[in-house]
């Protein structure tokens, strides 16, 4: 999903001289399990799909709510909070703008069809429009993202240093002090 | 008066904890159906883009950190409205609060007067927009009204949550680091409106005169930092030095262990109580721990001898209080001193040593360590005998004021001493050497 922000994260990473030390421990992994299994559910059974998914991400809120003591987790966290306000409120489905979905190498049909458990179409009656798939990102991949989706890759990315063994504290950034974290 | 203060304070709390966070909410959900139109998705992303940046890339000064996000703001409320006001602030607040678990009524107070400020000054913009002058001038006065109406509501916020005066909050927040957010929304002003003409280009200049500034304002800052510690370090050793000269001074004297320090001490109490400025009372407890010095210039026979003393061997020892002038007036430092150290013993009748000043002739300087001198002397141990209990030796200050002490300054000093709880006065009086926490109080 997020591939090419996740391997530019580790090129970035590389470049700094990071190295893989030790995997990062997360907690309550079986939130995980559940939510994949409930996003699997949701695409075997369309009718009650946006309830499956809707739940799914409260479940995913909920791990990262376990694993909230390094700052990537929370900023993901935020992304994801911010995502699932607009699923929650539009039938657990994000709603993606076709005008700039138009632009993505895609088949476009499940998606105006209805058929496609993950996004919907765009329209007036559709609520939080800004906090839904709108904004076309060209690179690396083409895709359409959210205003949640930023936070997202910005997390994923800070994830990844701190696997790479480089960490970036945006509290001490803030503090203006060193960047890295001392380790 | 002291219903004036209450009813002060209560319209404070309601204010920051109550109408702040309505004025929020009602702000939040008035912008909401702003950021609904398709055209506004772009402004909103970029804006929270800059936010984010902004929240990160901090600009050190003097005390504190600012953050370049009220000029992310008011550029927003410049080029757009307060929709992209609000919604950068709504972004940082969030960011905030999940990074950093902080104190949820002073966030919500927080967000508050931030909202409020953006939508005075949305307010402000759209009555001057009629104003036949230039956008750089209407600008220029948007800029300086959202720093002056951010500090008054941050102000109050400030003076709620830190019980201090709203007025002199706001006052000393107007002649400290604010200005610089000041400096930083004029440029934003200047850039906005550059921006509109020329586009995205403008970003390059404005970033380049962003990150210059950020840099001299570190070099700057930090070469102030150090003087400060240099300054502290000079301010330190000054007291370890003249602390260290008390308890010499103490030393020559062996019944007198530690008495410099207790009447260093007293004197700062009593110069607090009567509501002195920070330096007077630094200077009082310096001239507290300086005023025996003279005793160097007495010989040991006599300071240290065993019973009676004769009348001439007391006369000797009167003359210290000279003597110590002397040393001070020579060594041509601590001249503000030199009072305190002449006249300790000085009494208000007139018939102490060595000038016999009477009344108000005697420096309050000296009144006041006469007061302090007079009790340590009475309820310390001595080598030959047990020092008197507290209350007697206030007994004793009652009964000499009005001829020995300054009545008025009496009075405060017997309050001092009855307010203090019994242990901590025990190990006040029980001061033998130089304690850490002791010098450090001292040190501030």
């Amino acid at each position: 999903m997020l591939l090419d922000v996740i391997g530019l994260s580790f090129v970035i990473a590389l470049l700094r001289g990071g190295r893989i030390k030790e995997f990062p421990k997360f907690h309550k992994l079986s939130l995980l399990f559940i939510s994949i299994a409930l996003q699997a559910l949701s695409a075997l059974y369309p009718p009650a799909g946006g309830i499956f998914v809707s739940i799914s991400y409260v479940f995913i809120l909920a791990f990262l709510l376990f694993n909230r003591q390094s700052e990537d987790i929370r900023i993901f966290m935020m992304g994801w909070f911010l995502n699932s306000l607009a699923i929650w409120t539009n039938n657990g489905r994000m709603p993606i703008d076709l005008e700039q979905a138009k632009k993505l190498p895609y088949d476009l049909t499940p998606v105006i069809n209805g058929t496609n458990f993950k996004h919907s179409i765009l329209t007036e009656s559709t609520n939080l429009p800004f906090l839904t798939d709108v904004i076309y990102m060209p690179s690396i991949i083409p895709r359409v993202i959210s205003i949640g989706d930023i936070f997202i890759m910005l997390g994923a990315f800070l994830l990844v240093q701190r696997l790479m063994n480089k960490p970036i504290s945006l509290l001490q950034l803030r503090e203006g002090k060193n960047y890295a974290t001392k380790s | 008066m002291q219903r004036k203060v209450e009813f002060g304070s209560t319209m404070k709390k309601i204010v920051v904890t109550w109408i702040f966070p309505l004025a929020a909410l009602v702000i939040f959900y008035d912008s909401l159906s702003d950021w609904e139109p398709r055209e506004h998705w772009g402004v909103l992303f970029a804006y929270t883009l800059l936010t984010i940046f902004s929240t990160f890339a901090p600009i050190r000064t003097l005390n504190t950190i600012l953050t370049l996000n009220n000029a992310v703001i008011f550029s927003g409320i410049l080029l757009f409205g307060a929709w992209v006001g609000v919604w950068s602030a709504v972004v940082e607040t969030l960011i905030l609060a999940f990074l950093i678990r902080a104190n949820p009524i002073k966030a919500l107070a927080n967000i508050g007067q931030l909202v409020l400020t953006i939508w005075f000054v949305d307010l402000f913009k759209n009555s001057i927009g009629n104003v036949p002058a230039s956008t750089m001038i209407t600008d220029l006065l948007l800029a300086v009204s959202y720093w002056f109406i951010n500090i008054i509501l941050c102000g109050l916020g400030i003076s709620y949550f830190f019980k201090t005066n709203w007025f002199t909050t706001v006052q000393k927040m107007a002649k400290g680091t604010t200005l610089t957010y000041l400096l930083l929304m004029v440029m934003v002003g200047i850039g906005s409106r550059l921006f509109e003409t020329y586009g995205l280009y403008t970003l390059v200049p404005m970033m380049a005169a962003f990150i210059t500034m950020s840099f001299v304002f570190h070099q700057y800052y930090d070469s102030m930092n150090k003087l400060q510690q240099k300054v502290e370090e000079v301010k330190t050793f000054n007291h370890k030095f003249l602390t260290a000269m008390a308890a010499s001074i103490d030393a020559r004297d062996r019944y007198t262990s530690g008495h410099s320090q207790r009447v260093a001490h007293w004197g700062r109490e009593i110069a607090k109580d009567i509501g002195l400025s920070a330096t007077k009372v630094e200077e009082i407890y310096v001239g507290g721990l300086l005023h025996d010095i003279g005793k160097i210039g007495i010989e040991d026979e006599i300071l240290n001898k065993k019973g009676k003393l004769t009348p001439e061997e007391y006369d000797k020892i009167k003359q210290h209080t000279v003597i110590g002038y002397e040393i001070i007036l020579q060594a041509g430092m601590f001249n503000e001193l030199l009072p305190a150290i002449r006249s300790h013993h000085e009494r208000i009748d007139g018939r102490g040593y060595p000038d016999g000043l009477a009344g108000d002739e005697i420096p309050l300087m000296a009144r006041i360590l006469a007061i302090s001198d007079a009790f340590d002397a009475m309820v310390a141990d001595r080598p030959y005998r047990k020092g008197l209990p507290v209350e007697e030796a206030l007994q004793e200050i009652r009964r000499g004021s009005g001829t020995q002490f300054d009545p008025i300054l009496a009075e405060h000093f017997i309050r001092i001493v009855q307010r203090l709880p019994y242990e901590e006065l025990q190990s006040i009086i029980g001061i033998e050497s130089i304690p850490q926490k002791q010098l450090q109080e001292a040190i501030r």
